[in-house]
C-alpha cells in the first residue's frame, strides 16, 4: 500500500480550475444582485435587520458591510466598495456594479476555454484607455468665482443626494452642505464638520451651525439658575474636574487631635474654591469642561453669572477650541488670556425635545455643524450617511474641480469610444475590449430598469445620439423624470471629476483581476492576490499618474489586509 | 437568502449563517411591510377624536396603563416588527417636537400606505408614488398654512390659547373638566414663558399627582410643591414670609473626602470628640437662625441629634429633598442653593409668601406647598383623581395641552379641528393633481384620499355614517368655498369648527403631514428586508 501524502492541514478545501473560476464569478454575481436596485434616484432601500439593530439604507458600502459575506472571492467585492467609500465617498454602488458586470461579461468567454490572461491583458487595456479618455471629456470649472463655484457644487452634491432618502429635499441639503465645507475650506480635516441628530421634526427643520453645537449635558441642581444666553463671551476650556474630591486616591489621614479636624474639612474646601475663583477670575463667561462639573461648581458659577457645561464630548471640546480659537487647560492656575476663546453669541435653544448649546460666529471659523432632524432613528441615521456621502463629494470636487454629465452619459459616450477603438484591433482583444465596451452600459441600463422604464428602448436611443459622427450627443444621459433621454450635463446631473468615474472604473478592474486570477480557493488565495496585486500594480503604475497609483495601492493592501 | 449553485451543481455559502437568515425581497417586501404598518395604524385608529376610545396596557409587571395618547399606546405595546417600530418613532417624533396629535400622524401614515398599497398593484413604481406624495404633501402644507389663522393674544387675553387647549383635552379621559384643564395649562406656560424669545422651558412646570380627592380639586400653584413633610412632628405646618435656606450639606459633622482615621485613645480624647460634635450641630443651627431663615430646606438627611437641637431651636426643615425639586425651589424663591453652612448669609435665602403643610383626606400623606413666591418663574400643576391610573393619563393629557400652549406662544397660527384642515387638504389636492402630468397624478389623488381617512375615523368613532357624513361635508366645503367645516363628533349642531371653537396648531398639523409623508417615502423605498429568520 502506498504512503497518503498529506500536504495541507486537514480539512482544508482544494478546488480549482475552470470550474472554481466560474464558482467565484457566479458568487460575486450573486452579491451584486443585491446591491443593483440601489443605483440612480429611483433606486430603492434595503433594510438590514441584524442583532445590532436595525439598518435601512441605500448605500452601496454600508449594505456590503453590512451583508457580512464570507465567501473569500466575493468579499473582494467589499473591500472594494470599502475603499471607495474612504477614498471617494460616493459611487459605492457603481463600482461593485461595474465590477459585476465586468465579471458576467467575462464568463462566457472563460467557459469556452479563453485563458484568463488574455482576458486580463485586453481588459486592461481598456481600463487603460478608458481612464484617459475620462480625462479628456471632464469638464473644468476651475477659475470660477466663489458664488458660481458654489453653485456648481450645490449641482455636484445634488445629483449624489438624488439617489437618497433625503433626495426630496436635495436643493436644502445640497446648500446645506456646500456651505459648511466652503465655510471651512478645502484642508480642513473632515471631523471639523460635525453631525448631530436629534429625532423629531421634519427634515427641514434641519439646520447648519455655522460654529459648534452639542448636546445640552448631564446638569446638577443650580444649572437653571445660570444665564443661558451671551454676547461675546469669553470661553476657557478645561480638561479638569470641578468637583469636591479627594486630592490623591490612597492617601489617608490620621488625626490625634479632634480640634484639627475642621482644618482638614476647610483644606479640601479650600482647594476646590481655589480652582473655582480662578476659573472665575480669568474673566470667562463660560466655562467647559471634558470632566464633570459637580454641584458645587454648578451653584458657584450660577451665583456669578457664569455659564458651565461638564462632561462635554471630547470631540466637541475640541472643536469649540478650534473654532473659538481657546486652548484646552489641564491646570487652572496661570490662565492667561491668550487661551481664552471667544464666539459672537452663545445661546442654549430648544431644539425638538432636546435643549443644545450653540456657539455662532466663531472668528476661528473652522468648524461648522449640522443638526439633522427627521422622523425616525434609522431615517437619521441614513440622512447623516448621505450627507457624508455629499460632503465628501463637494471635498472632492474643491480639490479637483473636473465634472463629467452623469445619468449615464459618461458612461455610454466611453462605451462608444471603446466600441470605435475595438474594430482598430486585430485578434482576441477586439471581442474583450468590445464586452468590456458592453459592461460599461449597465450603468444606463440600471438606472432606467430601477425607474421601471424600458431598459433596451432608452439605451438604443442612447447609442444613436452618441453615435452621431458630430459629437453632439455625447453628454446625453437617461431623462429619469420622463424616460427619454436629455443632455444632462446641460440639466445638471454632474458627477464631479475624474475622481468619482475614473476610480471605480479601475477598481472595478483591479477586482476583476483578482476574481478571475483565483483559480484555488483558500490554498493559494494569498500567493496569486499578491502574484495578480504586483502585476496590476507594476502595469499601472508605468502609466497612469501617481494619485491614482496611489489609490491603487490603497485598494489593493485593504484587501490584502483583510484576507 | 436561498442557497447559490454554480455550473456544476454545488453550493457555494456567500453570507455568513446564510440558511438562517430570511430575505423578503421586490413587491413581496413592500407588501409585507405596508401590511405591518396599517396593523399598527389600525391600532390606534379607534382612539381617534374627542370620542375616541381608550387603550388598556398591561405591562410585564403587572403594571396597568389606560390611555388614548398615541405615543404612549405604541410605546408600551413593544412592537417587535421593523417596520412597526418605525411607526412607534413616527409617533415618538411628533411627540417630541409638537407633543400632540401623536394618534393622527399614525392614523394618517397608515391611511396613505394603505393608498400606495393600491398603485403598487396597478405596477406603479413605488418612487414614484413616493414622489408623487411627496408632491401632495408640500402643496397640502402650503393649504394649511393658507387657511391657518393668525390670532393674538396676551397675558391678559389668554381665552383663544384655553380654546385650542381644550380641542386638545377633549379627546382625553378628563374632557369632562376640560375648561379648567386647559386654563390651568395656558397659565402654567404663561407663568414660565420668555414671552419676549418665544421660549418655554417645561422643565419649570412641575406636575405632581396624588391620589384621592376629585380631578375638579387639580389646582396650579404659583410655587412649588414637594411630596415631603417637616422633619419633625413637632414643627409649625404653617410659616407666613419664610425665609428658605436652601442646603446641598448634610445636617452633620463634616467628612472630608480624603480617607481619614481619628485615634481616640483617652477618654479625654473621647469627650473632646463628642464636645466637638455637638459644637457642630451647635455652629449649624446657629449660622442658619443668624442669617435669618425661618426654613431650612436640605438635600440630604439630619441627624436625629440635629434634628432635635433644629425643633428646639424652633427653627422648621424639610430632609430628602430632590435635586431637581431643590433646583426649582431655589428657581421659585429666588434663593441660592448654598452647599456648606459657613456660607449662609441672608441675600441667599429664598423667600416665599406661605410655607404650609397639607394633608390629604384620612391617609398620613402630607405635601409641602411653597406659594407666593418672589419670582413665579417655576410652577406646580398639582393633580387629584380617584385612582392611580387616572392620575397617570391626567398627566399625559396636560402634557399634551402645555405642548400646545407652548407650541401656540412660539407659533401664533392655528388651523380648524374636527378634519376641517383635512378635508381642506385633501380638495386641495385633488384639485392641483388634475393639473400634473405624469403617474404622479395617481399617487396625489391618493394622498388626497388618505387625508380623507382622518375625518372619516372621526365619524366613525363618534358613531356617525362615516361615508355620509364626510361626503355631505366635503360637497358643503366646496359649495360654500369654507375652510371651517369639519365634522360635527359632538353633536352640537353645527359644522363650522369656527363656531364650535375647535382649533388645532397650525405646526401640529404640518408636522403630521411632513412626518407621515417622511416615514411612508421610506417604507416605501425599500424593497429588501434580510433579518435573522424567525424560529
Amino acid at each position: 500500500m502506498q504512503p497518503q501524502i498529506i500536504l495541507l492541514k486537514e480539512g482544508t478545501d482544494v478546488s480549482q480550475g475552470k470550474a472554481q473560476l466560474i464558482s467565484n464569478i457566479n458568487a460575486c454575481i450573486a452579491v451584486v444582485d443585491v446591491v443593483r436596485t440601489t443605483l440612480g434616484p429611483r433606486g430603492m432601500d434595503k433594510l438590514v435587520h441584524d442583532d445590532k439593530g436595525t439598518t435601512i439604507s441605500n448605500d452601496g458600502a454600508t449594505i456590503m458591510k453590512l451583508l457580512d459575506i464570507v465567501h473569500p472571492a466575493a468579499k473582494i467585492l467589499v473591500d472594494i466598495a470599502k475603499s471607495q467609500d474612504s477614498e471617494v465617498g460616493d459611487g459605492t454602488t457603481t463600482v461593485v456594479l461595474l465590477a459585476g458586470e465586468f465579471l458576467r461579461e467575462a464568463k462566457p468567454f472563460i467557459e469556452d476555454g479563453v485563458h484568463p490572461q488574455l482576458i486580463i491583458r485586453a481588459f486592461r487595456t481598456a481600463a487603460n484607455l478608458v481612464v484617459r479618455k475620462v480625462k479628456e471629456l471632464a469638464i473644468s470649472i476651475e477659475g470660477k468665482s466663489m458664488t458660481e463655484k458654489k453653485s456648481l457644487l450645490e449641482k455636484c452634491a445634488a445629483t449624489t443626494l438624488s439617489s437618497k432618502l433625503v433626495g426630496g429635499e436635495k436643493e436644502f441639503f445640497a446648500k446645506m452642505v456646500v456651505d459648511a465645507v466652503t465655510s471651512l475650506g478645502a484642508d480642513s480635516r473632515l471631523n471639523m464638520i460635525g453631525i448631530k441628530k436629534v429625532q423629531g421634526g421634519t427634515m427641514r427643520d434641519s439646520f447648519l451651525v455655522n460654529g459648534v453645537a452639542f448636546k445640552k449635558t448631564f446638569s446638577y441642581a443650580g444649572f437653571e439658575q445660570q444665564p443661558k444666553k451671551f454676547d461675546n463671551p469669553k470661553i476657557l476650556l478645561l480638561n479638569l474636574e470641578l468637583e469636591l474630591k479627594s486630592e490623591k486616591e490612597n492617601a489617608e489621614v490620621r488625626l490625634s487631635d479632634p480640634t484639627q479636624y475642621q482644618s482638614i474639612v476647610d483644606a479640601e474646601w479650600n482647594i476646590i474654591y481655589d480652582k473655582l475663583d480662578k476659573c472665575v477670575k480669568s474673566g470667562a463667561k463660560i466655562v467647559l469642561s471634558r470632566l464633570a462639573i459637580g454641584d458645587l461648581g454648578t451653584q458657584y458659577f450660577a451665583d456669578r453669572d457664569i455659564f458651565c457645561a461638564g462632561r462635554v464630548m471630547e470631540e466637541d471640546l475640541h472643536r469649540v477650541a478650534t473654532a473659538t480659537g481657546a486652548s484646552v487647560q489641564t491646570t487652572v492656575n496661570n490662565v492667561i488670556p491668550d487661551v481664552l476663546g471667544q464666539c459672537e453669541l452663545f445661546e442654549e435653544r430648544q431644539v425638538g425635545n432636546e435643549r443644545f448649546n450653540i456657539f455662532t460666529g466663531c472668528p476661528g471659523g473652522e468648524t461648522a455643524t449640522i443638526v439633522l432632524r427627521g422622523g425616525a432613528d434609522q431615517f437619521i441615521e441614513e440622512a447623516e450617511r448621505s450627507l457624508h456621502d455629499a460632503i465628501m463629494i463637494v471635498r472632492r470636487a474643491l480639490k479637483n474641480s473636473n465634472v463629467v454629465a452623469g445619468g449615464g452619459a459618461i458612461d455610454m459616450e466611453l462605451s462608444r469610444f471603446l466600441r470605435q477603438h475595438a474594430r482598430t484591433i486585430a485578434g482576441k482583444s477586439q471581442l474583450f475590449i468590445n464586452s468590456y465596451a458592453k459592461a460599461l452600459e449597465v450603468i444606463p441600463r440600471q438606472l432606467c430598469d430601477n425607474a421601471g422604464f424600458d431598459a433596451t428602448d432608452v439605451l438604443n436611443k442612447l447609442r444613436q445620439k452618441h453615435a452621431l459622427a458630430s459629437g453632439e450627443g455625447a453628454l446625453y444621459g437617461v431623462d429619469i423624470n420622463s424616460g427619454g433621454i436629455i443632455d444632462t450635463f446641460a440639466s445638471f446631473v454632474w458627477e464631479p471629476s475624474v475622481v468619482k468615474v475614473g476610480f471605480p472604473l479601475l477598481s472595478a478592474c483591479i477586482s476583476i483581476f483578482w476574481i478571475v486570477n483565483l483559480h484555488d480557493d483558500r490554498l493559494i488565495i494569498g500567493s496569486f492576490l499578491l502574484c495578480a496585486c504586483l502585476v496590476t500594480l507594476h502595469g499601472f503604475r508605468s502609466i497612469y499618474s501617481p494619485e491614482l497609483s496611489h489609490m491603487f495601492f490603497l485598494v489593493t493592501s485593504s484587501a490584502l489586509r483583510n484576507n | 437568502m436561498a442557497l447559490a449553485f454554480d455550473e456544476y451543481g454545488r453550493p457555494f455559502i456567500i453570507i455568513r449563517d446564510q440558511e438562517s437568515k430570511a430575505r423578503v425581497r421586490g413587491l413581496d417586501a413592500q407588501k409585507a411591510n405596508i401590511m405591518a404598518a396599517k396593523a399598527v395604524a389600525r391600532v390606534l385608529r379607534t382612539s381617534l377624536g374627542p370620542n375616541g376610545m381608550d387603550k388598556m396596557l398591561q405591562s410585564p409587571d403587572g403594571d396597568v396603563t389606560i390611555t388614548n395618547d398615541g405615543a404612549t399606546i405604541l410605546e408600551q405595546m413593544e412592537i417587535e416588527n421593523q417596520i412597526g417600530k418605525l411607526m412607534v418613532e413616527l409617533s415618538r417624533s411628533q411627540d417630541y417636537e409638537i407633543g400632540d396629535g401623536t394618534t393622527g400622524v399614525v392614523v394618517l401614515a397608515g391611511a396613505l400606505l394603505e393608498q400606495a398599497e393600491v398603485l403598487l398593484e396597478r405596477g406603479i413604481h413605488p418612487i414614484r408614488v413616493a414622489e408623487g406624495y411627496e408632491m401632495a404633501s408640500k402643496l397640502a402644507v402650503d393649504h394649511l398654512t393658507h387657511i391657518g389663522h393668525k390670532f393674538d393674544f396676551s397675558p391678559d387675553n389668554i381665552e383663544p390659547l384655553v380654546q385650542t387647549c381644550m380641542t386638545t383635552l377633549s379627546s382625553k379621559i378628563v374632557g369632562r373638566c376640560k375648561r379648567q384643564l386647559a386654563e390651568i395649562a395656558v397659565k402654567a406656560v404663561l407663568a414660565v414663558a420668555d414671552l419676549e424669545r418665544s421660549d418655554v422651558n417645561l422643565d419649570l412646570i412641575k406636575v405632581e399627582g396624588k391620589v384621592g380627592g376629585r380631578l375638579e380639586d387639580t389646582e396650579l400653584v404659583y410655587g412649588i410643591v414637594v411630596d415631603k413633610d417637616m422633619s419633625h412632628p413637632q414643627m409649625p405646618k404653617e410659616i407666613k414670609n419664610a425665609k428658605i435656606a436652601i442646603l446641598t450639606c448634610p445636617f452633620e459633622p463634616p467628612k472630608p473626602k480624603t480617607k481619614h482615621k481619628v485615634d481616640i485613645d483617652s477618654v479625654e480624647k473621647f469627650e473632646a470628640l463628642q464636645a466637638a460634635e455637638k459644637t457642630y450641630f451647635n455652629d449649624m443651627v446657629r449660622q442658619c437662625k443668624d442669617a435669618g431663615a425661618t426654613l431650612v430646606i436640605c438635600q440630604w438627611g439630619f441627624d436625629d441629634e440635629a434634628n432635635h437641637l433644629l425643633m428646639h431651636e424652633n427653627l422648621p426643615a424639610v430632609r430628602w429633598v430632590g435635586g431637581v425639586e431643590l433646583e426649582l425651589i431655589a428657581i421659585a424663591t429666588g434663593g441660592r442653593i448654598v452647599p456648606r453652612f459657613q456660607e449662609l448669609t441672608s441675600d441667599k435665602l429664598g423667600k416665599a409668601g406661605l410655607v404650609r403643610e397639607k394633608g390629604f383626606g384620612t391617609t398620613k400623606d402630607r405635601m409641602l406647598y411653597i406659594e407666593q413666591c418672589a419670582n413665579s418663574r417655576a410652577v406646580t400643576i398639582f393633580i387629584r383623581g380617584g385612582n392611580k391610573m387616572m392620575i397617570e393619563e391626567t398627566k399625559r393629557s396636560l402634557h399634551d395641552a402645555l405642548c400646545v400652549a407652548r407650541n401656540l406662544i412660539r407659533d401664533k397660527a392655528i388651523v380648524y379641528g374636527g378634519g376641517a384642515a383635512e378635508i381642506a387638504c385633501s380638495l386641495a389636492v385633488e384639485a392641483a393633481a388634475d393639473k400634473i402630468s405624469g403617474v404622479e397624478q395617481y399617487a396625489m389623488r391618493a394622498f388626497a384620499d388618505a387625508l380623507d381617512m382622518v375625518p372619516m375615523a372621526l365619524a366613525e368613532n363618534s358613531g356617525l355614517q362615516p361615508i355620509n357624513t364626510l361626503t355631505a361635508v366635503k360637497a358643503q366645503q366646496v359649495k360654500e368655498q369654507n375652510p371651517h367645516l369639519g365634522i360635527d363628533c359632538n353633536d352640537v349642531g353645527t359644522n363650522d369648527m369656527r363656531e364650535q371653537n375647535v382649533f388645532e396648531t397650525l405646526i401640529g398639523k404640518k408636522q403630521q403631514v411632513l412626518l407621515a409623508t417622511q416615514v411612508v417615502k421610506m417604507i416605501l423605498k425599500i424593497d429588501d428586508v434580510i433579518s435573522p429568520s424567525a424560529f
